[in-house]
């Protein structure tokens, strides 16, 4: 017979203002088989949680339900709370009186009648709950760092410091990411490499740290603490080596003309090359796309001048199959180029560039050495304007959000522009300035008093050339809207940040759900900011949505502490709310006619088909299994099921069905 | 006729086979499932108008199964439901020998599934006429009138369940109707429960209905029960442009998620 304890939640007046806490508890009271019905003011306090503890030794309780809030954040509280009452945890359940009711209803009969039905559904539903045992799974003790940017070095520096194996994948040929393209950081002006650099060759040196540059993520299969990924090595033509990185061969080599991606197309590179000179690895690749051998079946000169030979022409992809534990996605963010903007004229004028253009032209290693001289005929732009929100918060060009980062760096451009060109005049077009964070207020000021930049709050309706002038239309809109017209030798656009290419890929692979934007999504945007809805998946900098550098390095090793959190057991114990296959003695073995209908629902890949052998071998029956390692619970395989073979603990078929049947009869 | 006796016969005689699934004719004059073991009684085979029925169905069964390695007559319907029952892992295609018919009921030369395929692919696989006639009777009627329609129907139901055993398609070793933990669909025999029955039996099928038309021919009480699941047929094939029954590794539409599925119902 059962024995079920009600306890009532009034979360202070959360849902006491709205529901008659007192009669939900005094009607559920005389429900049959609830042995004890009751109300307090604050379920998940200490003195609330002994309460349930006690109830349960005295009124030798069978179940629980905790009418109170989601189970999101309180389900493990009361479930631990039942455990040291002496009750299974999964004996426990929770009526959500405040999300589904007291906080979308007024105060007045009805409500307090719909927390009656919704408590009665759990009564029922908890009847049928059985004890439930936790799932152990082992754990991989190696990591993953997908990205080799400021967050994936970060994170992977410190899991590897915490003592763990780490694998690094880095789809270009250097890690550094586009840390390594900036030239001066803001608050502080420090040079980017100067900070940067040390930690990319930590990561290179760390014995800890396995790097692979020039790699991509090929599949994800598995579970927490048990990934199986496969990693495509792309070939870089290159026995690595036997390569020293002296360098010869990136100058002889006839092809010069290359867009340089580093230079943000700005300086121009040959077909084998080192993207950057402080590249780690310090080692070139050769560009398939360009190469004169690749593209016409002649050259070599990079074999003949190597003097250690070590060009390796017919080098295949390699695809390496790894055991991960744990996965951190660092794979960054893009931004959008002129290109995108019509009324800047679609890229077509050569003056109109990017930040990150202009973060190279400022910086000491880019194409001009650090000189800022504008793209057209190399002079000295004596007139420069920034404009901010360049696409950002522009919901008629798709991106509503904030880029977050543009305020600061184009305060940056500005500063870095004064100092270096001093008779020359800074505009600045913005909306709003955010500048939150440590000294970064302090830091705008600065560009506007002391340097004198000219800030105009207003947008930039059209660009257009006349003369090598661009006449940059815009209007202050402190001064009543009044028109603007600048004639300028250069336009900066802090054009808005945007998910990195093949992000979406990468989501599917991994099976982590992504926002509109591309960016991927963290399971919860207060509380759960590092992890993804996959278990053992984290998120680290700008994949998640745009960062800047301290944001990015402090979300990487918050994840790294997940990461290591979930090293630091052998096995991990999970909710054992996992579907189940019926399984029933020989000859049927189970009702399951391995149709197969389940497999390819699963979004886990956790369904597989298991074969039952007489003794001479003989398959004799198969049915569908499914991992209790790698399954979520999320019961759409118990939907497909037209034999209703498959189950979910917890949540079982009779479980639900006797939810909606008490909401169907009277009481 | 003669070709399908011999080649039942040869095909018994050598040993290649252990059992011909096909028809003869029964002691009233109508055609029956038969079942030859014996290689001399292959001359029982008749294959005429008669012989409406899916013998498909019979692939499943245990009793059959267990005596070996099956020839198996097969008009278009029973090809397509080889090739789903294929796709479904319930039958190994190398452990059926196809007696193929042509509609011209000429006794085809089907080697393995591959012929087979390249066979269905070449023929009408939309629903038969007649009932594209009454399905398009029942699609201008308004909601209200068709579900009227249908009450009416469904008032006649036994829930006999010849429907179900009529289709090679659910070949469940328990199905939904036997579950009574919880019991989802009433085990009387009314409109209500009849009309669960049917919707259920219909969704089972979404996708995988080959429109043979057995379920209805089956209905001791003539409920067109077919019609639903030729609908459901027809619309798969609208919406997915896929035929069920058309390949030996038939993936299943409601259930099959590819990343680049066209999204246009997502409003």
């Amino acid at each position: 017979m059962a024995r079920i304890g009600v306890f009532v939640c009034h979360c202070g007046e959360n849902i006491s203002a709205t529901v008659d806490c007192g009669k939900v508890a005094e009607t559920i009271g005389k429900l049959k088989h609830v042995a004890l019905s009751t109300e307090y003011k604050y379920m998940c306090s200490d003195p609330g949680q002994t309460l349930i503890k006690e109830a349960i030794k005295e009124h030798n309780l069978t179940g629980v339900v905790v009418s109170a809030c989601s189970p999101r954040m309180h389900e493990p509280t009361f479930r631990k709370a039942c455990a040291e009452g002496g009750l299974n945890p999964f004996l426990c359940e929770m009526a959500n009186l405040r999300e589904h009711c007291s906080w979308v209803h007024e105060k007045n009969e009805l409500t307090t009648e719909k927390a009656i039905d919704i408590v009665r559904t759990q009564v029922e539903k908890v009847k049928l709950n059985s004890a439930l045992q936790p799932i152990k799974v082992p754990v991989t003790k190696t990591a993953m760092v997908i990205g080799g940017g400021i967050a994936g070095i970060q994170s992977a520096l410190d899991i590897a410091n915490c003592g763990h194996k780490v694998i690094m994948i880095e789809r270009s040929p250097s890690i550094g990411g586009h840390m390594s393209q900036l030239s001066e950081t803001f608050p502080t002006l420090d040079c980017s490499q100067c900070i940067l650099t040390p930690r990319m060759v930590e990561v290179a040196q760390h014995p800890n740290i396995t790097l692979y540059t020039y790699a991509e993520v090929e599949s994800v299969e598995g579970f927490i603490g048990n990934f199986k990924v496969k990693v495509r090595k792309k070939a870089k033509s290159l026995d690595e080596k036997a390569c020293t990185g002296c360098g010869l061969c990136t100058t002889k080599c006839p092809q010069k003309k290359i867009p340089n991606e580093f230079e943000q197309g700005m300086g121009m590179r040959p077909a084998i090359y080192v993207p950057f000179p402080q590249a780690v690895p310090n080692r070139p690749v050769i560009d398939k796309e360009h190469c004169t051998y690749y593209l016409k079946g002649k050259c070599k000169i990079c074999e003949i001048v190597c003097p250690t030979k070590a060009i390796r022409f017919d080098q295949p992809d390699e695809i390496l199959e790894l055991e991960i534990g744990a996965i951190v996605v660092a794979t960054g963010f893009d931004i959008k180029h002129a290109d995108f903007f019509p009324e800047y004229g679609y890229g077509r004028y050569k003056d109109i560039i990017d930040g990150l253009q202009f973060e190279r032209l400022a910086s000491a290693s880019g194409p001009t050495s650090g000189a800022i001289l504008r793209p057209s005929d190399g002079k000295v732009p004596k007139n420069i304007v920034f404009i901010a929100c360049a696409g950002s918060r522009d919901p008629a060009k798709g991106i509503a959000y904030c880029s977050k980062i543009c305020c600061m760096y184009t305060a940056k451009h500005a500063m870095l522009y004064k100092h270096k060109v001093h008779e020359g005049k800074a505009h600045v077009f913005y909306m709003d300035i955010r500048s939150g964070g440590k000294n970064y207020d302090e830091f705008v000021r600065r560009a506007i008093e002391e340097d004198h930049v000219n800030y105009i709050r207003g947008r930039v309706s059209t660009i257009f050339e006349r003369d090598g002038k661009l006449f940059v239309k815009g209007v202050d809109t402190l001064l009543g809207a009044m028109p603007v017209e600048i004639e300028a030798d250069m336009v900066v656009l802090a054009t808005a940040g945007v998910a990195n290419s093949g992000a979406e890929d990468l989501a599917q692979k991994l099976h982590v759900s992504y926002d509109s934007h591309k960016f991927f999504a963290e399971a919860h945007p207060k509380l759960k900011p590092v992890e993804t809805n996959t278990a053992g998946i984290f998120l680290a900098g700008a994949c998640q949505n745009p960062k800047d550098i301290p944001d990015s390095v402090s979300q990487a090793s918050g994840a790294a502490v997940k990461v290591a959190a979930l090293f630091s057991q052998s096995e991990l114990t999970r909710e054992p709310l996992v579907a189940v296959v019926n399984r029933t003695s020989p000859p049927l073995y189970s009702t399951c006619v391995a149709c197969g209908m389940c497999k390819p629902v699963c979004p886990y890949q956790a369904i597989e088909l298991e074969e039952f052998k007489a003794r001479d071998g003989r398959v004799v029956k198969k049915a569908a299994r499914i991992n209790e390692g790698l399954c979520q619970g999320c019961g759409t395989c118990v939907a497909v099921c037209r034999s209703k073979s498959i189950d979910l603990l917890g949540y079982s078929n009779n479980q639900v069905y006797a939810e909606v049947v008490a909401l169907l009869n009277d009481y | 006729m003669t070709n399908l006796i011999n080649r039942a016969k040869e095909l018994l005689e050598n040993g290649t086979v252990k059992v011909v699934i096909g028809y003869e004719a029964g002691p009233t004059g109508l055609a029956r499932p038969a079942f030859i073991t014996d290689p001399a009684k292959a001359g029982k085979l008749i294959y005429d108008d008669r012989c409406v029925q899916n013998l498909a169905v019979y692939l499943t069964k245990a009793e059959v199964k267990n005596l070996g390695k099956m020839a198996i007559v097969s008009t278009l319907p029973v090809m397509r439901s080889i090739m789903m029952l294929i796709s479904e892992h319930q039958v190994m295609g190398d452990n059926i020998v196809v007696l193929g018919i042509s509609t011209e009921k000429e006794l085809l030369d089907i080697a393995d599934i591959g012929v087979m395929k390249g066979y269905i692919e070449k023929c009408d696989l939309r629903n038969p006429e007649k009932d594209r006639e009454t399905l398009a009777m029942l699609n201008a009627l308004t909601p209200a009138e068709r579900f009227a329609w249908w009450q009416k129907e469904m008032e006649k139901c036994i829930k006999c369940y010849a429907c179900r055993q009529a289709c090679p398609m659910c070949y469940c070793i328990r199905c939904t109707v036997e579950v009574n933990q919880p019991q989802w669909i009433p085990v009387q025999a009314n409109p209500h429960g009849s009309t669960e029955w049917h919707i259920l039996r219909a969704m089972h099928l979404a996708g995988r209905c080959i429109s043979c038309g057995e379920c209805g021919r089956a209905c001791p009480v003539g409920i067109p029960c077919h019609l639903l699941t030729m609908q459901l047929a027809d619309q798969v094939n609208n919406y997915f442009h896929v035929h069920a029954g058309t390949s030996d590794n038939m993936t299943s539409v409601l259930s099959t998620y590819e990343p680049n599925d066209k999204e246009s119902f997502i409003i």
